[in-house]
């Protein structure tokens, strides 16, 4: 029945389900497009590894003051030397300093590239290979070789279609030898986070050689023992940190602990807010849907008086006729929200093909289908309740 | 006794004025009975249409039908009696225009909760009864007046009501479909139904066995023509 009131006024039900369409359109694809982001930047810094803790002069996410982490000591090669002494539950501890430098391979040049001074055991704490080649060996580090281990995207940008390994390649002033590349990581460089794929190693005892190791901050990556709770060993990585640096009880710590974790509550919360917000402005297109379906229903439900009078006459009741105007209403809005999400398909396949990879979830479909539905009941309501509520003599009199 | 109401009143506000459509009137209808309600516009006639059809409720008054008290029933109620009990004939059909006669006719078997299977053998049954079974699948557009009409009673039929109220059904009739669906009406009195018919044409008022003429929202007369021989049986209120 319901679909026959529908088929009746064709370009009038097709004007108003296209509101709808726009709507859940706009819906989906900002949550897809949100879901999207929140898997590339998980991709993103799962190189960090979840069960690594990072202790560093100051925070990664720096709330408060700068000035006063500025200040702090740097950390130094002889605290990490004694953290390794004291460490009972560590895996593997690994020293990394960086610096921005020039690179160049015959005539190409890469300005400001990051140069990571670090150790075999840099391995142990990230998750990326090498795909090509080999790492660092704690011989190059012993004997601080002029050795380097790039980054995809600086084969691709430096070397294209050359074989990189035991070309001869200059960082800063310095001559090095490729010795491998690193696997692709995929999709970093996330806003404005580290491109992971863009980095060159080199063993830090070559990087303080060729660049200087006087006011050189550290970063010291501490990997937990599989047994042991990354916040029990966050306790003991602190605890060791203090004594080593002589900190008295009631001082605070001169140097911060971070881990993947920060990064991703940040990201959380950032992108909390812009999600919500791109939700709300999506909302209201699916708001402006609503109510082009509740006013095609108060037209409906004029045009009908007569009907509703002889359907009231012959023994409908109030809920009957309200379940009938709430089910056209709803139908007409799950129209619009199938064929919405069909082209959320499109508009998704489009995204993954140009901006990200993104794909519409489960949840997400689901979602979509409810919402429409409860469009089409909320914006239904009052006509339909108008329907019921119709006094069936004045409505069997309505010419 | 089918219905019966007493003193019943009924007031309308037609802008700041108040209309008395009905004056204390008061009437009974026994079971089986065939009576016509007449009257020049203006009479109350309509209004007495409504009450009787629980399409409205008088302002002051008790309406009994089959013994239950209708005057004080709320909406829904009086929409359950009317789908159980009275089946409405009405002048100008009334039929929905987008749904077959199947349709129209099964509509109030849905609206009582009748199962489908069950809806499909009544409907189809009640159909038949008014012989327009070669025409259920079409649509009240795709029919003649007095096959809409013929549907309409089937419709009206289709709940087995006690009741058949028939407002002016013969009105946008000509003379001989006129004559057949009264023929119907005339049937269904034998089998047993209450027929009250509301009419202004004495031809037509004259099937019935009894004539209530209302004037300004007051019985004027209440005849029995076909009752006692030739002298008819008057009673005035």
């Amino acid at each position: 029945m319901a679909l026959t009131a529908i088929k009746a006024n064709k370009s009038r039900g097709v004007l108003t389900t296209l509101g709808i369409v726009i709507g859940i359109l706009a819906v989906v694809t900002t949550m897809t497009a949100a879901n999207g982001l929140g898997n590339n930047f998980r991709e993103s810094i799962s190189a960090l590894g979840s069960d690594v803790l990072y202790v560093s002069k100051r925070p990664w996410i720096i709330t408060g003051n700068f000035l006063s982490f500025r200040n702090r000591k740097n950390l130094d090669l002889k605290e990490v030397e004694k953290l390794e002494q004291r460490l009972t539950s560590a895996k593997a501890i690994n020293p990394s300093t960086n610096t921005n430098k020039n690179v160049k391979y015959r005539s190409k040049t890469l300005e400001g590239t990051t140069i990571i001074g670090t150790t075999d055991k840099q391995l142990m704490v990230s998750s990326s290979v090498p795909g090509d080649g080999r790492f660092l060996t704690p011989f190059d580090v012993q004997f601080k070789r002029n050795v380097c281990v790039i980054g995809s995207e600086i084969k691709d940008l430096l070397f294209g279609d050359v074989n990189p390994i035991n070309k001869k390649m200059k960082i800063g002033r310095h001559n090095y030898r490729v010795v491998g590349v690193m696997e692709k990581q995929g999709s970093a460089g996330f806003f404005g986070g580290p491109n992971f794929d863009k980095q060159i190693f080199i063993p830090i005892s070559a990087f303080a050689k060729s660049f200087g190791s006087r006011n050189r901050d550290l970063n010291i990556a501490v990997k937990a023992a599989p047994h042991i709770s990354l916040s029990d060993f966050e306790f003991e990585v602190i605890g060791e940190m203090r004594k080593i640096r002589k900190l008295k009880p009631a001082e605070e710590d001169d140097f911060s602990i971070n881990q993947m974790n920060q990064l991703v509550g940040a990201y959380n919360s950032v992108m909390g807010v812009i999600v919500s917000i791109g939700l709300v402005i999506t909302g209201i297109s699916l708001f402006v849907g609503g109510i082009g379906v509740m006013n095609i229903m108060f037209v409906s439900v004029t045009e009908r008086t007569r009907e509703i009078g002889i359907r009231k006459a012959i023994g409908a009741k109030r809920r009957s006729i309200l379940s009938q105007f709430l089910f056209e209403s709803s139908i007409i809005c799950l129209i619009g929200g199938l064929i919405g999400l069909l082209l959320s398909i499109g508009a998704t396949a489009l995204i993954s093909k140009l901006v990200m990879p993104a794909s519409l979830s489960l949840p997400i479909v689901s979602v979509a289908i409810l919402v429409s539905v409860a469009t089409g009941v909320l914006s239904g309501f009052i006509p339909a309740l108008k329907a019921a509520k119709l006094n069936p003599i004045d409505a069997l009199r309505y010419e | 006794m089918a219905l019966e109401i007493q003193n019943v009143s009924k007031t309308y506000m037609m802008g700041t004025e108040a209309v008395h459509a009905l004056q204390s009137v008061s009437l009974s209808i026994e079971e089986n009975e065939y009576i016509a309600i007449m009257g020049p516009s203006g009479s109350g006639k309509s209004t007495m249409m409504n009450v009787l059809g629980c399409l409205d409720t008088p302002t002051s008054g008790e309406y009994y039908l089959e013994g239950e008290d209708v005057s004080k029933m709320n909406d829904d109620q009086l929409a359950e009696i009317r789908n159980q009990k009275i089946g409405f004939v009405f002048q100008t059909f009334n039929l929905i225009p987008r749904a077959t006669v199947f349709h129209n006719v099964e509509l109030p078997l849905v609206y009582s909760g009748t199962p489908p299977a069950e809806r499909i053998l009544m409907a189809n049954d009640a159909i038949e009864r008014v012989g327009l079974t070669d025409r259920a699948t079409h649509k009240p557009t795709e029919l003649s007046g007095g096959q809409r009409q013929r549907a309409a009673i089937a419709r009206a039929l289709v709940n087995k009501p006690t009741i058949i109220l028939a407002d002016e059904p013969t009105g946008n009739l000509d003379s001989v479909t006129g004559r057949e669906i009264m023929a119907i009406l005339d049937g269904l009195h034998k089998a047993g139904n209450t027929i009250i018919l509301v009419t202004h044409e004495q031809e037509i008022a004259e099937h019935a066995h009894r004539i209530v003429k209302l004037r300004d929202g007051q019985v004027e007369s209440d005849v029995r023509p076909n009752r006692v021989g030739r002298n008819a049986d008057v009673v005035l209120n």
